[in-house]
């Protein structure tokens, strides 16, 4: 078992470095072989226009002139020990793990993230509660009563929540219920520990619209993993002992139905965690992924890098998580440890 | 047990499926009983309705579209009208059920203890959760679990198939049943094990006065187990009597035939040759040249039986050949050597019959396999024709494919679905060189005949037919290249009794027309004593004994071979019962000492 927890852990710390070194292929190699000299690479981390010598600077403070070896050791030395920035006199300390400096903000990168995780995790969290105990719940009874009128409405509900997009579902909740109907303020974010109150009704409908999507795939997920067990013999067993339905049902069917769904649940919330992009703009929640929108679109590159490898973490962790969880839901694994 | 009255009794019974095409009677009228403490046998092959009427015993039927009229009464209590809420508190209380597959009947998530104490508190709420475990312990004790104390807390994964079958029964004891209805509940077990697991259901029942209904395809497995067998086919009981009396002087038609296709291992392989040749003269000669074969004319007379092959060199020839598996597991998922095979010889004469008999398990197969180089032997070498081909490429074993090949276990999953059996068939063919469509054409319908199939058959795919005419479609795939060996591994047994005693026959018939030579790989010692001049009998990865198939089965050398003598089930219901209480003599005995 510790074998397995060991295992499991090498392969997660692996991945981040796979991930690490993907991710500073793709920002400082990756554009060198398309022909971007040294200078032009500067200009990207700098922003607005600068002054020949100012790029010169910058390319020797980036060490954009040096060997990709040379580079990629100064990144990962940032990333685990901190590196510091010169600006003439000034002198910026960015702290391990040091994720870069955004030109266009004059700040580091990771505080910054850190400012807006809270948003992000309220919104991933919320919504994937409220799909994942709907989205099962949903799935656990269509499956139960399959071919029933609301087996026929649910998953045809579930068809429209999977193919529409959250930008057409928020967008439509916005205009009636905040604008029309005003059944929910309009208002900024408001943290947890100041206002509970506030923050939820803030919350509500970037979780519901977020979740919908998602509910909607696992609701179809669940019932047909539901299907597939209840024809299992296992359930023949439990109900030739005299079992009643709804423990056949929520002891023996449940269990092997969720255990891939747990799966999925893992990289989907990794995901989210990463920033949602969408749901944050159409709300104008400043989170994660608005901020990666925000650097994208003015071109700010430390800070897509920086959002980019704080998403991978959360995958990984997310992953490392489940597979973790994985033993104690499916005993048959356990033996491979 | 005091009462007179039967725990089951079943009158008029009548299942019925509405389809598209018109409702299916899956069973049509049908009444048994089975008195308190009493043994019920219900035999039929598939699509009989045996399955169907123990699932409506049980009330399994609820929710499906069966529609079920007639009378089931199981302790008294009528099955077909009952509440839902009433058959629940039979079902596992009254009646108990074990299930065919072991392997898929326990749930593999909870520990066997968490499904044991369940089926107990469910029918005695009041029972307190030690109550309960010390009750699933002594369960497990009574069924042959070794260290119960222990085991409870284990995961089905981690026990055999015999084991989880005997778990399956301790789950039905919990709540001590007056029925236990036991559906097919050896049919994926090795024959030692069945032998073990049907020792135990008669030891259950006669102790605990319990009462057994034991449903089989095959009359050996109940003969030594039931009172009263009830032989059923297309729903209907054709015959139900005392199990002597139906064994021994069959009235229906259908009774005979179903006992004359139990393969018996008393018969030996040339009585059985002498009985179809005679039974083939008679009818061809009726028959005026039906079915010329002309591109098959047989190649060789009926081999005449070892005395002169001898001196010719053999056409196989195997000499300690080894296969060795990585098993992956241990610290940092370090692979172990696993040897599936550990050195076997043997040489295989034109026209010979080689028999492997093995357990699961014993190699049998990845035997076969390296002799068909779908494996490479890790040692050893295989001769072909005096060629060796132990570590040929494929590129030079391509034209020897040609002359060996394979018919496999599963009918059903070793023909492509998509493919029409012309196809199948006329493949090897082209892949050979063949160019002429329509002389690939004529040759496939002419082997479509010979196999007992209709040459229109071509075009059709194969889930057009039942499983004993695809493992027709299977030999005619083997036997289109004009093989000179081919490997069966346990090609019947998949198959029903009858089925198989005819792909049995239509195997025979083949090796006498075109001088094949076989190796028949299989677990039921009387089917391969029926085709084999030789067997071999293997064991973990070993071969324990090998000879001439009349003395490894009248005089057997080692005590394995006697034990899986032992075991096999046997038609006659007191030697069946002598042979058990000889095995449980000699299982007590080793406990006393």
């Amino acid at each position: 078992m510790l074998n397995y927890i060991l295992r499991r852990l090498g392969a997660g710390l692996l991945l981040l470095a796979v991930v690490t070194a993907v991710t500073f292929w793709i920002f400082y190699v990756l554009p060198r072989w398309a022909g971007v000299t040294p200078r032009g690479m500067a200009a990207m981390y700098v922003g607005k226009a600068p002054t020949p010598e100012a790029l010169d600077a910058t390319v020797e403070r980036l060490g954009l002139d040096q060997p990709v070896a040379m580079q990629f050791l100064e990144f990962v030395r940032g990333l685990l020990l901190g590196q510091e920035f010169t600006f003439g006199r000034e002198t910026v300390e960015c702290a391990a793990p040091c994720l870069g400096y955004s030109f266009t903000t004059n700040s580091p990168v990771l505080p910054q993230l850190l400012d807006r995780l809270p948003v992000t995790a309220s919104l991933a969290f919320g919504a994937a509660i409220i799909w994942i105990i709907g989205g099962v719940a949903v799935g656990v009874l269509s499956a139960v009563k399959k071919g029933s009128f609301f087996d026929r409405l649910a998953m045809g509900t579930a068809l429209v929540g999977v193919s529409m997009p959250i930008y057409f579902t928020g967008l439509l909740a916005l205009a009636f219920l905040v604008h029309k109907w005003e059944l929910f303020p309009v208002s900024r974010y408001v943290p947890l520990s100041e206002d509970p109150v506030a923050w939820f009704q803030v919350m509500f409908l970037p979780w519901v619209t977020l979740a919908f999507l998602h509910a909607a795939q696992y609701a179809r997920q669940t019932r047909a993993g539901m299907l597939e067990v209840l024809g299992e013999d296992y359930i023949r067993t439990a109900r030739a002992k005299g079992l009643s339905e709804r423990r056949v049902i929520f002891k023996h069917a449940l269990r092997p139905t969720l255990t891939p769904i747990v799966t999925i649940f893992g990289l989907d919330v990794g995901l989210v965690l990463g920033g949602a992009i969408l749901t944050e703009t159409v709300f104008s929640l400043n989170g994660i992924g608005a901020y990666a929108i925000d650097a994208i679109v003015g071109k700010d590159l430390p800070v897509v890098l920086g959002v980019t490898l704080m998403g991978a973490v959360f995958i990984v962790v997310c992953n490392l998580v489940v597979d973790l969880l994985y033993p104690v839901l499916d005993p048959r694994v356990r033996i491979a440890g | 047990m005091a009462s007179t009255e039967p725990v089951v009794r079943v009158d008029d019974l009548r299942v019925t499926f509405p389809t598209m095409d018109g409702d299916v009677h899956a069973v049509n009228g049908l009444s048994f009983e089975v008195p308190a403490g009493g043994a019920l046998g219900i035999v039929g092959e598939s699509g009989s309705g045996k399955s169907v009427t123990s699932l409506a015993l049980m009330g399994l039927h609820r929710g499906s579209r069966a529609r079920i009229t007639g009378s089931i009464e199981v302790a008294g209590q009528d099955v077909v009208s009952a509440s839902d809420r009433k058959l629940r508190r039979m079902r596992g209380n009254d009646i108990a059920m074990v299930f065919q597959d072991p392997m898929q009947s326990l749930h593999p998530q909870y520990t066997i203890g968490n499904q044991l104490i369940e089926a107990y508190r469910i029918h005695n709420p009041k029972a307190t959760k030690a109550e309960a475990h010390k009750r699933a312990v002594e369960s497990l004790d009574r069924v042959g679990i070794p260290h119960p104390q222990k085991r409870i807390n284990s995961y089905p994964h981690e026990f055999s198939g015999g084991m989880r079958q005997r778990v399956v029964i301790a789950m039905g004891l919990m709540c001590d049943p007056k029925v236990l209805l036991a559906d097919e509940p050896t049919t994926a077990l090795d024959v030692t094990v069945q032998a073990q697991v049907l020792d135990l259901l008669d030891e259950l029942r006669t102790d605990l006065g319990m009462g057994l209904i034991l449903v089989s395809h095959d009359l050996a497995v109940v003969a030594g187990s039931v009172d009263e067998v009830v032989v059923m086919r297309h729903g209907v009981a054709v015959e139900r009597g005392d199990v002597r009396t139906v064994l021994a002087e069959p009235e229906h038609p259908y009774t005979r035939a179903l006992l004359a296709a139990v393969p018996r291992v008393e018969l030996s392989r040339a009585q059985r040759r002498a009985q179809d040749r005679a039974e083939r003269d008679k009818r061809e000669g009726r028959v005026t040249e039906a079915g010329e074969f002309s591109a098959f004319t047989p190649t060789a007379t009926p081999a005449a039986t070892g005395t002169d092959s001898s001196e010719e060199t053999p056409l196989l020839r195997v000499e300690d050949v080894a296969q060795r598996f990585g098993v992956r597991g241990g610290v940092w998922g370090r692979t172990t050597d696993f040897w599936a095979v550990k050195g076997v010889s043997f040489d295989l004469f034109r026209g010979e019959t080689l028999g492997i008999v093995g357990e699961s398990g014993s190699g049998k197969s990845t035997l076969s396999r390296m002799v068909m180089r779908l494996l490479e032997p890790t040692r050893g070498r295989v001769e072909f024709e005096g060629r060796d081909i132990t570590h040929m490429s494929e590129r030079e074993l391509r034209p020897l494919r040609r002359d060996m090949q394979m018919v496999f276990q599963n009918p059903y999953s070793s023909l492509n679905p998509r493919v029409t059996v012309g196809d199948a068939i006329g493949t090897a063919l082209r892949v050979q060189g063949e160019r002429d469509g329509r002389k690939v054409r004529r040759q496939v319908q002419e082997l479509l005949e010979r196999v007992g199939l209709e040459p229109d058959h071509y075009n059709r795919f194969p889930h057009a037919f039942s499983g004993g005419q695809r493992q027709r479609i299977a030999i005619a795939r083997a036997l289109i290249l004009k093989p000179k060996l081919i490997i069966c591994d346990e090609p019947v047994s998949a198959l029903d009794v009858s089925t198989q005693d005819q792909v049995l026959r239509l195997l025979s018939e083949l090796q006498d027309d075109f001088g094949l030579t076989y190796i028949f790989v299989a677990h039921d010692l009387a089917v391969v004593r029926q085709v084999s001049d030789r067997v071999a009998v293997m064991r973990a990865g070993e071969v324990v004994e090998m000879g001439d198939s009349d003395s490894v089965y009248e005089e057997p050398s080692s005590d394995y071979t006697r034990q899986l003598l032992n075991a096999a089930p046997v038609l006659d219901p007191d030697e069946a019962r002598s042979l058990r209480a000889e095995r449980r003599e000699k299982r007590d005995k080793k406990t006393a000492a």
